[in-house]
């Protein structure tokens, strides 16, 4: 099945660029060598996200400069990038959070000979978010979420001009969608320790499910991770736009600081101690209730991804399973992972991963 | 004393007028009987105070009235009320002030609602008319709690300040009212 899928890819992506070339040629885009984003563990993202279509992210040259192209000619690609594009549009139009977030020139959108082809100016940073001083990453990421918590869609006319556009979830919707994580990964039976914990997770979101609700109503990012942003100066140009929603206020937060504790734990603690000394007690459970959502789902995915791959990916998948548990572990008793939990998966992490995968992880973060 | 707050503005609500409100609220429990009435779905709840809340995702004629009544339900029970500025309580307050006797102190605490009530004749009207009618109208606030960031040296100095400037300004609700 692993096997299958990566060929399945493989043939997938090669008779798109064969396709596409051309058409990127007759609008002056010519593609680079290196292609990081279709190779490596891509193609077990395409397998195991069934809400998004399958698309090739390309890099690109056109008038000398370097852009991104989005391509695709599957149905629900292409609706994944027209719906990024209207949520673009319509928060440069509402003037969403101005100041702090910025959107990369958009230099061509088209349909054209079967294809829906999204391109944009490609933005050069001098360095990664992880590569930058401990202080500026706090202050950035500290402003972008601020920046998102201005929106906050309360009252009626509110609901239903957004409602259509960038979706909103309830306290229910997250315990509905918690549970289907849990039962998919009892369905699935790879990992059966894995469901008692979920388990017990879900008990503790269904029982401060009020708290949950209280800060609902909130523009979130809810994949504002550093792969998915680029940064310039003081500026942070978001590069996904499809992953806004309304939800509460710390699902985008808590996405954020899991993939810390992992990539910086320093920042994490930053983030949380935050939280801490700075909103109310409400506050802080609202973060730690998000985190453990997050982490159910990120479980449910990793658990996905072990009948579509085979030999060292599968180890490797397995080996996230464990690492993400044991973060969700530590949360619902309080606690936060230690150095060796991290070192230890880190060092496993990069002795399994494929050199493709390596290269297409190279200044990612 | 029995004190009740009308809000237009509360937590989760992010507003300096929202956060300003609260912790009015937090600091009046300590000494007197406080209720509130705010807008909002959840409110975030202070041990001790009681809070009205009205949904605001009714349609608006319906979510006036019905502050209205809690308004007036409050106000009938209470020594004071003090009303934070802002359209959609200052509108219920204008009917429950012909209703009740209990006297309001008129706070100006949310700026954006004066800037909206600058550019518009019907808000412009319904801030001078609430004005007017209450006993005292203070726009003099406490400092913004200043931001503790991990990272950096705890603001000792601007704690003290803004402990300080809460101190003064409740000071000044309580003079006012008294005279």
């Amino acid at each position: 099945m692993g096997n299958n899928g990566l060929s399945a890819w493989e043939s997938y992506r090669d008779r798109e660029l064969q396709a596409l070339t051309p058409l990127l040629a007759k609008h002056g885009i010519t593609l680079e060598d290196e292609q990081p984003h279709i190779a490596g563990e891509r193609y077990l993202m395409q397998a195991v996200t069934t809400t998004s279509g399958r698309k090739l992210i390309l890099l690109g040259q056109m008038n000398g400069k370097r852009v991104v192209i989005k391509a695709t000619t599957d149905s629900e690609g292409a609706k994944e990038l027209l719906h990024e594009r209207t949520c673009r549009e319509l928060l440069v139009k509402i003037r969403f959070a101005y100041e702090v977030f910025h959107t990369p020139e958009e230099v061509l959108f088209t349909r054209e000979e079967g294809f829906t082809l999204s391109v944009q100016r490609f933005i050069e940073q001098s360095s990664t978010f992880i590569g930058r001083p401990l202080k500026e990453q706090f202050a950035l990421a500290l402003s972008a979420f601020k920046a998102q918590e201005g929106a906050h869609a309360t009252t009626y006319g509110h609901m239903r001009r957004i409602r259509g556009t960038f979706g909103s979830m309830s306290a229910s919707d997250y315990l509905r969608e918690f549970a289907s994580f849990r039962d998919n990964v009892r369905i699935h039976q790879e990992v059966p320790e894995l469901v008692v914990l979920l388990e017990k997770a879900y008990a503790v979101l269904h029982e401060h499910s009020e708290t949950i609700e209280r800060y609902t109503g909130f523009l979130t990012h809810t994949d504002f991770v550093p792969h998915n942003f680029r940064v310039v100066g003081d500026d942070i140009y978001l590069l996904d736009y499809s992953s806004l929603r309304f939800g509460n206020k710390y699902e985008g937060w808590a996405r954020f600081v899991n993939f810390m504790a992992l990539y910086n734990p320093k920042l994490e603690q930053a983030l949380t101690d935050y939280v801490r000394l700075n909103r109310t007690p409400e506050e802080e459970a609202a973060l730690h209730l998000m985190r453990i959502y997050r982490l159910g789902e990120i479980l449910w995915y990793y658990t996905r991804t072990l009948s579509q791959s085979t030999g060292d990916l599968q180890r490797l998948n397995r080996a996230r399973i464990e690492f993400w548990s044991k973060l969700l572990t530590a949360l619902l008793s309080g606690k936060r992972l230690t150095n060796d939990d991290i070192a230890t998966y880190t060092n496993l992490r990069d002795r399994l991963r494929s050199e493709d995968e390596k290269r297409r992880q190279k200044d990612l973060h | 004393m029995r004190i009740a707050i009308a809000t237009p503005l509360y937590p989760p609500d992010t507003a300096p007028a929202a956060l300003y409100a609260k912790e009015l609220a937090e600091r009046l429990s300590n000494s007197h009987t406080v209720s509130l009435v705010v807008y909002g779905h959840l409110p975030e709840p202070i041990e001790g105070v009681h809070i009205v809340s009205i949904k605001k995702r009714l349609p608006l004629p319906l979510r006036l009235l019905a502050y209205t009544s809690s308004l007036l339900t409050e106000t009938r029970r209470t020594d004071v009320l003090y009303v934070i500025n802002g359209a959609s309580v200052e509108l219920p307050l204008l009917l429950v002030s012909r209703l009740s006797r209990t006297p309001f102190i008129f706070i100006a605490a949310d700026a954006d609602a004066f800037a909206r009530a600058d550019n518009s004749r019907a808000l412009r009207f319904l801030q001078r008319k609430a004005m007017r009618r209450s006993s005292a109208f203070i726009e003099t606030l406490p400092m913004p709690r200043p931001e503790i960031l991990p990272l950096e040296a705890r603001p000792v100095e601007a704690l003290a300040t803004y402990e300080r400037s809460w101190q003064e300004h409740l000071a000044l609700l309580t003079t006012t009212y008294g005279k």
